[in-house]
């Protein structure tokens, strides 16, 4: 009796397992659509993210893509001089086979590729106008370091810094919140672009920066350090400290909005663990941040501006870029502060070469960053104020430190916020944050200039599911390129948070 | 024969007392549980579960709770998950020669200790899931006659198991949490709109906390009943006194989304929406995202809108809803767009007072932020405040509100600072008020005079802020 029950339960299974396994053939190998009596539309398609007439470099991942269309197949075919490439999906997303893509980037360096979408929507094909991608020699640097966050910066939970290859899909945690018990962290910055020597802040009750030398960490107490950026050598970094207020405004588009109550700049030397100051950068009638050295290491570039009434008057708060002579050799600051731009309203003598001069409009510059070939500087530009990622109008505009030439970079701003920006080791790409999408989720733009230093149209951090982007729920703040992948994971940071924190002087 | 109907009578029964529990007693634990999280039907959002160990528990877990939005749902999903685990493991242990009865009361115990798991908010359904993958497991592991072959094979399935179903987090067992469930009872009849089942929910509990009278305010409020009510239960609570800050419990955050948005403050209420978010488990709150859908509708942020209707397409549950949202938003916000301040200024306060103000000065018809500034005044018994806010919002925009609280509040001021005659009758237009003014001030604090704000005054402990 005993036999046949089990041997009908046996029976059962194997018709179960039967009708699992044709329900699955039946989904997932059955043949895809291919056109037929295609319509031509004289309309770009409309993919997300919008990889349109890009330039993107020959070791990126493949872009995949969705079109936002309810779409029950899709076709794309890539061609250039060499063979093409040619999909074929039900639904909506096209995601691309590593391999293929690979070949394909291999054939088409130097090269126009032809983009054409095709798609079924309501049993109707539509061919979609053609697009290109140029596909450029010069690399960018495959690993970008990025953290993670909701966009209300205020208050944080279970945050990550993450390092993500951009060549292909793999990510790594360098800082988790399960092995760090919740804390805040931020701002992981290479020195020149190199995975050996880089640093990053672990917040809260005995946290502190996080050095990382060789894949050696070490715990410094810096006080109040909060923006910073290496010197060419390595040994300084340079950083602000400031206090920090969040505020909000009334009219609900304009949301939150966060400024200086004090900020100073100063200099930290790693190898003798002292601070260097200077009466210019810490005057307490001005704000003085975002500092960066130059790449020859002899100015430090920040911005500054006069203190005004805060909030009630954050409108008049512009600041300008500015730079102050350092020699690392003795570890001394230079005697004058050149002023490169500033609002055209305050009168007051520069400085600087004229022609480097640049006035503008009730405009305030944040975060400038230059190019390791020292040919350009890059930084942002918002209405007022010094926190421009809720600033609809803020804008990346870079100017040629040998001209003084400014590019407004009308090709890589958007209407949302675009701005925190960093450049690649062959000054031939940056990364930049930009809320184009949604104005509320930050996300990794890539930016080509060439060698006329031509900035072409920027392309999203690719992703291995197209929808990523739409579920995800997190800023991604900060991005920072690499030349290589770091030599330390987040245990390692773990570790090094029960150090003893190395103080400084 | 007795014995298979004994065994089958007692996980019947067993079955019928945990669902009816559930259902009649604990249904709006269920709620909690399902709009404190979010499952979309996408591959990308899927796959995010495999990130670490006991992703199919949690996969399966989440995926069902997003039905315990559905009447009747909830009860049944955990009452068949639990009995599934209870007959696993009676199966399981019978296979391993327990006698009948004795494996069936270690199933029962074994159930009845996940149903008590189940009383607290911070077991999810996925910890059960957990538990029923390692019945499975072992049922199939008891299958082996062999013990050589049943330990090789359960050495074997540990590690996949392990991957598969993690392990169940129990943080703490505790006895039914009725308070807290009448608390939730309130918080969703508000949300699912049925305010008459608010006030009566209110009105016939025993006791009342923080929690309930919060909600029921706020119905009141927005039935312009908020003055007419206020001192119906003292100590009163209306929630303007709160501030958000790293230490503020989810719930109070959630209720300062609720008052925001009642208001009519856009720019917090999606600050406590995205805060919300941030401290709900896997920093996902679905209501909350409908919740940032809506704000962005009617502050006319389309963009941002369509991030998380986008979302919420993807659910089974509230698709549709995202699908009217998208379609008919001028229609179904209209009133609410009208309250957007489209002024702005800045501040650094999340304080609500200041920030009902700033909507008043925008809007001087935004009713429900006229009631709660003055009756925040009230409660706190801050006469001078309450006069200013009077004056500035009522009578130099020529609109008097003549109800009852408000006209024996001014009395009180009228009274204190000696006014004349000409500035009583501008302020006092009820004469039944001032009759009963005058009988007050003959029998001060006596008891038949509980229910005016004279009395309160006199006799009540104002909130400590």
């Amino acid at each position: 009796m005993k036999e046949v029950k089990r041997s009908r339960c046996r029976m059962r299974m194997a018709i179960v397992i039967g009708l699992l396994f044709t329900i699955y053939c039946s989904l997932f190998t059955s043949c895809t659509p291919t056109p037929k009596d295609v319509v031509m539309q004289d309309q770009l398609p409309p993919i997300y993210p919008d990889y349109c007439d890009v330039t993107i470099p020959m070791n990126i991942a493949p872009l995949n893509f969705l079109l936002r269309e309810d779409c029950e197949a899709v076709q794309v075919v890539i061609q250039g001089d060499g063979p093409s490439l040619s999909i074929n999906a039900r639904g909506k997303e096209v995601v691309f086979d590593m391999d293929d893509w690979k070949a394909l980037m291999e054939q088409a360096a130097g090269q126009t590729l032809t983009v054409t979408v095709t798609a079924l929507v309501n049993g109707q094909w539509s061919e979609y106008k053609s697009f290109g991608w140029q596909v450029v020699k010069e690399k960018i640097d495959p690993y970008l370091t990025y953290r993670l966050i909701e966009p209300d910066y205020e208050i944080f939970n279970h945050l990550q810094i993450q390092e993500r290859c951009v060549e292909n899909f793999d990510v790594s945690a360098i800082g988790h919140y399960e092995q760090l018990e919740n804390r805040c962290m931020n701002c992981h910055t290479f020195a020149n672009q190199s995975p050996e020597l880089s640093m990053m802040y672990v917040r809260g009750q005995g946290g502190g920066a996080i050095l990382n030398k060789n894949g050696q960490l070490s715990k410094l107490n810096i006080p109040g350090s909060v923006y910073f950026c290496f010197s060419p050598s390595g040994r300084y970094i340079t950083y602000s400290t400031q206090k920090i207020i969040p505020a909000f405004h009334s009219e609900p588009s304009k949301r939150l909005e966060v400024y200086d109550a004090s900020s100073n700049v100063y200099v930290a030397d790693l190898q003798e663990h002292r601070i260097i100051s200077s009466p210019l950068l810490s005057d307490s009638l001005k704000f003085e941040t975002f500092p960066t050295f130059s790449p020859d290491g002899k100015y430090i570039y920040y911005c500054a501006a006069d203190t005004v009434s805060l909030p009630s008057d954050i409108r008049n708060l512009q600041y300008r870029l500015v730079r102050i002579p350092f020699d690392e050799a003795t570890a001394t600051f230079g005697t004058e502060v050149d002023t490169l731009v500033q609002h055209v309203a305050v009168p007051q003598p520069l400085g600087f070469a004229a022609s480097l001069r640049e006035e503008h409009t009730k405009r305030s510059v944040c975060h400038p960053r230059i190019s390791p070939d020292g040919r350009y500087i890059l930084y942002t530009v918002a209405d007022y104020g010094t926190f421009p990622i809720w600033h609809p109008e803020a804008d990346l505009q870079m100017m040629n430190l040998e001209t003084g030439a400014i590019d407004t970079l009308a090709i890589v701003n958007s209407n949302k916020s675009d701005t925190y920006h960093s450049w690649s080791s062959n000054s031939r790409w940056f990364v930049f944050a930009s809320k184009r999408d949604d104005g509320l989720y930050g996300k990794p733009y890539f930016c080509y200039v060439d060698k006329d230093g031509k900035a072409h149209k920027p392309f999203c951090l690719p992703q291995e599911h197209p929808v990523f982007y739409d579920n995800c729920l997190k800023s991604f703040n900060a991005p920072e390129l690499g030349k290589g992948k770091l030599p330390f994971d987040v245990n390692d940071v773990a570790k090094a948070m029960k150090q003893e924190a190395e103080a400084f002087k | 024969m007795r014995n298979v109907d004994y065994i089958k009578c007692g996980l019947a029964s067993f079955l019928i007392v945990c669902w009816c529990f559930f259902q009649f007693c604990y249904p709006y634990h269920f709620f909690y549980q399902e709009q404190n999280q979010i499952f979309l039907w996408s591959r990308d959002y899927i796959s995010t579960y495999f990130d670490k160990p006991g992703g199919v528990a949690r996969l399966v877990g989440d995926f069902l709770t997003q039905f315990y939005y559905y009447l009747y749902a909830g009860a049944t999903i955990l009452t068949l998950s639990i009995v599934l685990m209870g007959i696993l493991l009676y199966k399981t242990l019978r296979n391993f020669g327990i006698g009948k009865a004795v494996a069936l009361i270690l199933s029962l115990i074994a159930m009845t200790f996940v149903v008590i798991c189940h009383f607290s908010i911070s077991y999810r359904l996925s910890s059960t899931i957990s538990i029923i993958g390692w019945m499975l497991v072992l049922w199939i592991v008891s299958l082996m006659r062999a013990w050589k072959m049943r330990l090789i094979q359960l050495a074997i399935a540990l590690l996949p198991t392990y991957l598969l179903f993690g392990l169940p987090q129990v943080k703490r067992l505790q006895m039914p949490d009725f308070v807290l469930e009448k608390n939730f009872a309130v918080e969703n009849e508000y949300h699912f709109c049925n305010y008459d089942k608010v006030i009566e929910l209110v009105k016939e509990s025993d006791g009342w906390n923080d929690q309930m009278l919060f909600f029921y305010n706020l119905v009141l409020a927005q039935r312009g009943e908020l003055p007419d009510h206020l001192l119906d239960f003292t100590p009163n609570y209306l929630g303007t006194f709160e501030k958000i800050g790293p230490n503020t419990p989810m719930i109070t955050i959630r209720n300062m989304n609720e008052l925001y948005w009642a208001l009519g403050d856009m720019t917090f209420t999606e600050r406590a929406a995205m805060m919300t978010n941030v401290f709900a488990p896997d920093n996902r709150n679905v209501r909350m995202m409908q919740r940032l859908a809506e704000c962005n509708l009617v502050s006319g942020d389309s963009l941002a809108a369509e991030k998380y209707l986008r979302i919420l397409d993807k659910t089974f549950v509230y698709s549709k809803w995202a699908k009217r949202a998208r379609a008919h938003a001028k229609e179904l916000y209209c009133k609410k767009m009208e309250m957007v301040n489209r002024h702005d200024t800045i501040t650094i306060s999340d304080n609500a007072h200041f920030l009902m103000m700033q909507l008043l000065d925008a809007n001087p018809d935004n009713r429900i932020a006229l009631d709660y500034i003055l009756c925040s005044t009230l409660l706190l018994k801050d006469i001078e405040n309450f006069k200013r806010d009077y004056d500035r919002y009522c009578m130099e925009t020529d609109k008097p509100k003549l109800k009852t609280l408000y006209q024996e509040a001014l009395c009180i001021w009228l009274a204190g600072t000696d006014a004349s005659q000409e500035e009583w009758q501008r302020y006092i237009h009820r004469q039944d008020v001032m009759q009963r003014f005058v009988e007050y001030n003959n029998q001060r604090g006596h008891p038949r005079f509980k229910g005016t704000y004279w009395y309160y005054f006199d006799k009540i402990k104002a909130p400590e802020i």
